[in-house]
């Protein structure tokens, strides 16, 4: 499938600006958060007041995807996302208890559930398609890709939007702070990689796709194939996934000319990657992003979005001068706290 | 009503909306205001809050929150007997 426009609202100035790299963003603390756009000129303000951040992050991204690509009435629209609106589901519990379960204020309900977001683009373009959102934690994303690839390829659709949304709140903050996700000391993003502990920096962030069966003039990147798995018992059944999952993509990890690796600093996440860095991927160059956009179940929509980006700008940014090669085939390995680890395979059109 | 104007701007998070800016006969839903189902839920909500006022008929509905006249009347009619 076709990737025809993406958008991505992430804490990289990424929104509507294809030079992002050049001007990174830097966070000292325990979490990156998004930089976002003015929504006033992307929804209408009387629609707008009603949503909170992460339905304006989403249907801005969708929104501003859909304008690129052209496409005014998607076939399908699909969003994974691991915990929804927080923002909303928090407002009205905390409001529940507070007023003793009595008047409670119908629009944070509302608004509370997992598939807002997809639904409210679905008002906004009076779009009567199928309409799907996956919340299955850190495989969420890679549930609406697959998803959408079965729809495309099965000619139930042509063009598919799809979105990896999720916010960080005070609470939820809090909550995976106390559970030793986050660094107890302030850490600089650009020195997560170098500096490993216990723990990695909170993350956020939109990335929509518009995806095509049949291909463009304009398309950023093709997706060749997509597959997640569950809790691998060790590294020897990942390397096998790894195989199998190229295996089925006719390709082999020599062709591969960029790997994205999911490292966050953490030094139980990632010793995952370890022993592939040091043998399966020691061919090919190696990125990793979380320094970017920090640690979130959905951010391989982000890791999806840059793989796209580099393979539309021709070369990888990121990479020294003397391994630059065209590229041609761009594999991302993420895994989530070790229990949901995914392959996206991404190639030049 | 100036108070009211602020409590359903406040309530409905209308932007850039001063409470001036709503005329005390002008209409809330429809081509008036803009509002709503789900503000007239919030408005009954508003109404339950901050004035203790039930809307005992649902009916009653579209008389009532016609404009801000109308609710502020409805407030005070509705606390004469408990004076």
């Amino acid at each position: 499938m076709y990737i025809r426009a993406a958008s991505n609202i992430s804490p990289q100035n990424t929104f509507g600006n294809q030079r992002f790299l050049s001007e990174l963003a830097g966070y000292t603390g325990d979490g990156l958060t998004c930089i976002e756009p003015d929504y006033k000129a992307l929804i209408d303000p009387k629609i707008i007041r009603r949503m909170s951040r992460i339905i304006k992050m989403g249907v801005a991204a969708g929104m501003d995807c859909l304008q690129q690509a052209g496409v005014n009435a998607p076939d399908a629209i699909i969003t994974g996302t691991a915990y929804g609106c927080l923002e909303d589901t928090n407002t009205f519990l905390t409001k529940m208890v507070q007023q003793n379960e009595e008047a409670l204020s119908p629009t944070a309900f509302i608004q509370s559930t997992h598939n807002t977001i997809s639904a409210q683009i679905a008002l906004l373009l009076q779009c009567h398609q199928y309409n799907n959102t996956f919340v299955n934690g850190g495989a969420s994303f890679e549930n609406a890709l697959l998803d959408a690839m079965m729809l495309l390829y099965e000619g139930e659709a042509a063009n598919v939007l799809v979105g990896g949304i999720d916010e960080i709140t005070t609470n939820s903050h809090a909550i995976l702070k106390r559970m030793g996700l986050y660094r107890r000391e302030q850490v600089s993003n650009f020195d997560l990689l170098n500096t490993p502990g216990k723990g990695t920096m909170a993350g956020e962030g939109s990335a929509f796709f518009m995806l095509s069966r049949e291909a463009s003039d304009n398309d950023w990147a093709k997706i060749d194939g997509v597959s997640s798995f569950y809790k691998p018992r060790n590294t020897a059944e990942i390397k096998q996934q790894i195989s199998i999952f190229l295996q089925s993509q006719n390709a082999n990890i020599h062709e591969i000319d960029l790997v994205i690796t999911g490292n966050n600093g953490d030094l139980k996440n990632d010793a995952v990657y370890e022993q592939l860095l040091k043998y399966d991927f020691a061919n090919a160059p190696v990125i990793n992003y979380k320094a970017l956009c920090g640690e979130y179940p959905t951010s391989s929509a982000f890791a999806t979005w840059l793989a796209a980006h580099e393979i539309k700008a021709g070369g990888c940014s990121f990479v020294p001068e003397s391994d630059q090669t065209s590229l041609k085939k761009v594999l991302i390995y993420n895994h989530y706290q070790n229990i949901h680890h995914s392959l996206i395979l991404l190639s030049a059109c | 009503m100036a108070d009211l104007k602020e409590q359903i701007i406040e309530q409905l998070n209308l932007q850039d909306v001063k409470p001036e800016d709503i005329g005390d006969d002008q209409p809330l839903f429809g081509d008036g205001l803009g509002l709503d189902s789900i503000d007239a839920l919030e408005l009954i909500v508003l109404l339950q809050q901050k004035y203790k006022v039930k809307l005992s008929n649902a009916e009653d509905g579209p008389k009532i929150f016609r404009s801000v006249r109308t609710i502020a009347e409805f407030i005070e009619s509705t606390r004469i007997p408990n004076a």
